[in-house]
């Protein structure tokens, strides 16, 4: 337990004893070691190459599709999984490997737009009011407390009630559930190392604030940042997944996953492929992001919540 | 030996176990049977207020009609025997039948029948929009008389409203659960079934009226309301033979239906729709060439197959619809699908480049998929339309900016009338409540007024033609389908003879072996 009370203590000192310019290439060493131990453990390997896939998927999985997202099939309603339709049509005669192919970007681009913001926000937050404490510290605590106490699809609903279901009413609603976890986190992370010498050591020097907060303190953090930013975009793909589910997220006809799992969900009994693939794809990515975020955990000994 | 033994025992105790399970099914029974009906819980009991299928079929075990409007909307006589029209309209006078007796024991006369009438004015009923402004007396204690305020072509059907359930003079609180040893002492109807026990949002048991005074009847000896508010959780019930009788069951749970083992799928005509419209005073719709294309543009037979695969019956641009019988106009000319017609007529008002348009839906009906599939076919038409599904509360909402009644373009549903006129006095005559066109023609007008005042029913019907040709010529609006409204029942069940609007299901006839 002594080690991950001071999870950073090697690292940091690394990084406040090396010279400036060779920190490009540090972060790129660095980079490239957390994949080669990513690859040693077998689970994490798995994680990381289904995240993989999808990205790729996000990118090219639109000019791969046999068929238009939209495009309705003319006499092919209700196909069975078949060589021409490889994960069968839905009750309009919709290619439902095509909608997948199709959906990823979607599924991937919000939960990932979103979560690049609340991290963001959360970390400077965090460690803003970890580093000056005091009342502000009070204040904002408290505050994101009280945003903690909703339950996240309950807010989620009412926000998208009110500013009306559209993509960046997702974006809008999903930071503003994960900037006060991800200020909780970051902000433990910076308590641990408030008082620790190299900070001293920089007040001393007469560092600026923004100095010590992004060139001393955010580096130390940066481990639990990943590792956060990861359970936080895979928790992003699920809500979005439920919120498509439940008619509040992607208008229709989007390829949305968690809409399609609802659409399918009604002829169930007679389309049951137009609900398995769409509800296997969240499935795997989720589970796929949440192997690689508990192998980076294990790389940076890092246990946060 | 002993192995033996054991066995043979072990088979006569499972030839006496099925011969108690075969007896206890094809045991003794009594001729009527109990019919047991798997239904939304009722929230309303009022039976001047409960309105939706469920409440309504309760009640109208329990109470009577005066007249009841039959499931092809012809009325016939009940509580009242005879009745007769003034030559000026204005005048209704009924007879009402003798002998008849309220589940309490007292005697059920007129004045019954004006309390009744009364009432439905004071608590401000949904039964009164049909019954127009009147008067009611009772000259003497069985004979009733309506002064009309102006004709009413409809009147009867207001007499014979779901909601114009006929109670004891001077009941305050009609269907509340009394405390004391009669707890259902308020729900005193002169119906064919008595209430003998009701668990609240769980089930409601009713027990044959042993003295009702249609002779005969009713045929079940008691009726058993489980009250189920999934529907999925239904449709499961009856098919473990868990209930006798479900209603309203959602196109996609249909086909699971069709032609299971032992179950009758029932399938009623109504003239439920969905109306694509178009406002006329803002927006593309008020050019009439714009509200032309659209129609061009709407392939009804791929909507009908693809949405509710075939089974509704393909609309046309009025809500006037087959299931009126002589009103609907079997000549009128079938709007035809032309793409490249539609792209000439947006052309010619302006939209040579395209039209972007906001389709507002709600999430219910498959109304959703309707939407998806028009955008798909409108695309082809140069009509790009980008889909806002709502919950249907909000889109009925008043709070809403782009509700029902505002936005300009959208999809709206229409459940059921009794007569063309319960549409289009409210939803198409200038300056009616729900005119979520703002329509205004003044031709229309006249020939909605000239219907209501209209009793002659060949007359009557010549007037509805040339209104639903008004609608074809410069309406906006498109009627994809309309819907048949589906039942299922296990195949013991007889008699059962659903009415467009499930909840008015007469269970009189009905009986189960």
């Amino acid at each position: 337990m002594g080690i991950t009370k001071q999870p950073m203590a090697s690292i940091t000192s690394e990084i406040t004893t090396q010279p400036q310019p060779s920190r490009l290439k540090r972060l790129l060493t660095s980079g490239f070691n957390i994949l080669k131990q990513l690859a040693s453990r077998p689970l994490s390997l798995i994680g990381l190459i289904i995240v993989v896939l999808f990205i790729l998927m996000a990118v090219f999985g639109s000019s791969l599709a046999p068929y238009k997202f939209d495009a309705l099939i003319k006499g092919a309603a209700r196909q069975s999984p078949s060589a021409s339709y490889l994960f069968g049509t839905d009750k309009l005669g919709r290619d439902v490997f095509s909608r997948v192919l199709w959906g990823a970007r979607e599924v991937i681009t919000i939960p990932g737009i979103a979560t690049t913001i609340a991290v963001a926000i959360g970390a400077i937050i965090g460690m803003a009011t970890a580093y000056f404490g005091g009342w502000i510290d009070e204040v904002v605590s408290r505050l994101l407390d009280s945003l903690l106490a909703i339950p996240a699809l309950l807010l989620a609903l009412v926000m998208l009630g009110v500013i009306g279901p559209s993509p960046i009413g997702i974006v809008i609603v999903i930071v503003l559930l994960y900037v006060p976890i991800v200020t909780r986190v970051i902000r433990s992370a910076t308590l641990n190392i408030r008082n620790s010498g190299f900070i001293e050591a920089a007040k001393l020097r007469g560092e600026a604030n923004w100095y010590i907060l992004f060139r001393e303190i955010l580096p130390s953090v940066l481990p639990a940042l990943t590792v956060e930013a990861a359970l936080r975009f895979s928790y992003a793909i699920f809500l979005t997944a439920s919120l498509g589910f439940l008619g509040l997220g992607v208008q229709p006809p989007s390829p949305d996953w968690g809409r399609m799992v609802n659409e399918a969900r009604e002829s169930f009994e007679r389309t049951p492929w137009a609900l398995w693939y769409p509800a296997a794809a969240i499935a795997v990515l989720v589970i796929g992001v949440n192997l690689l975020a508990d192998g980076l955990r294990r790389i940076f000994r890092y246990e946060g919540s | 030996m002993q192995r033996l033994n054991i066995r043979k025992g072990r088979i006569l105790v499972l030839v006496a176990m099925l011969l108690m399970i075969t007896g206890s099914v094809f045991g003794v029974r009594a001729a009527g049977g109990t019919l047991r009906i798997g239904a939304v819980a009722p929230k309303v009991l009022d039976p001047a207020l409960g309105s939706n299928d469920p409440e309504v079929l309760f009640n109208r075990s329990i109470y009577d009609y005066l007249v009841d409007v039959l499931p092809d909307r012809t009325i016939a006589p009940n509580l009242a025997k005879e009745w007769k029209v003034s030559d000026d309209g204005l005048t209704y006078t009924f007879t009402l039948q003798e002998g008849v007796k309220f589940h309490d024991g007292s005697d059920f006369s007129s004045a019954d029948v004006v309390f009744t009438f009364q009432r439905l004015v004071t608590v401000k009923s949904p039964a009164t929009n049909l019954l127009g402004e009147f008067e009611v007396t009772a000259p003497d204690a069985k004979t009733v008389v309506f002064t009309l305020k102006a004709p009413n072509a409809d009147f009867l059907y207001g007499i014979g409203n779901q909601l114009s359930l006929i109670i004891k003079d001077g009941t305050e609180k009609p269907n509340e659960i009394a405390t004391g040893d009669k707890p259902y002492a308020n729900f005193n109807g002169t119906g064919p079934f008595i209430l003998t026990e009701y668990k609240d949002g769980e089930s409601a048991t009713l027990t044959k009226n042993p003295t009702y005074w249609k002779s005969g009847q009713p045929l079940l000896d008691s009726v058993e309301f489980k009250f189920i508010n999934d529907p999925v959780t239904q449709v499961n019930a009856l098919k473990s033979g868990d209930v006798d009788f479900i209603f309203k069951i959602s196109p996609d749970q249909v086909s699971g239906l069709d032609g299971a083992d032992g179950i009758s799928l029932i399938q009623t005509t109504t003239n439920q729709h969905p109306v694509i419209r178009l406002r006329t005073d803002e927006g593309p719709g008020k050019d009439v060439k714009v509200r032309q294309a659209f129609k061009y543009a709407t392939d009804r037979e791929e909507l009908n197959q693809l949405v509710l695969e075939g089974r509704g019956t393909i609309g046309n641009n009025d809500p006037i619809g087959p299931g009126y019988a002589a009103f609907f106009d079997k000549d009128i000319k079938v709007q035809e699908y032309d793409p490249e017609k539609a792209k000439a007529l947006l052309a010619e008002a302006g939209y040579a480049d395209g039209l972007k348009v906001t389709l507002q839906t709600i999430n219910v009906l498959g109304y959703d998929t309707l939407a998806t599939v028009l955008q798909q076919q409108w695309a082809k038409a140069g009509i790009t339309a980008e889909i806002q599904v709502n919950e249907e509360g909000f889109y009925y909402d008043d709070s809403n900016p782009n509700n029902w009644l505002k936005a300009d373009l959208g999809i709206t549903g229409w459940g059921d009338r009794p007569a063309p006129q319960g549409y289009l006095a409210q939803a198409y005559a200038t300056g009616a409540a729900y005119n979520e066109t703002h329509w205004s023609d003044p031709d229309l007008d006249k020939l909605i007024q000239e219907a209501s005042i209209t009793t002659d029913e060949s007359a009557r019907a010549a007037i509805y033609h040339k209104i639903s040709d008004i609608f074809n010529e410069s309406g906006p609006i498109i009627i994809p389908w309309f819907a048949p409204v589906f039942s299922a029942s296990r195949a013991n069940v007889t008699g059962i003879n659903v009415a467009p609007f499930p909840g008015l299901t007469d269970l009189r006839g009905v009986s189960v072996s």
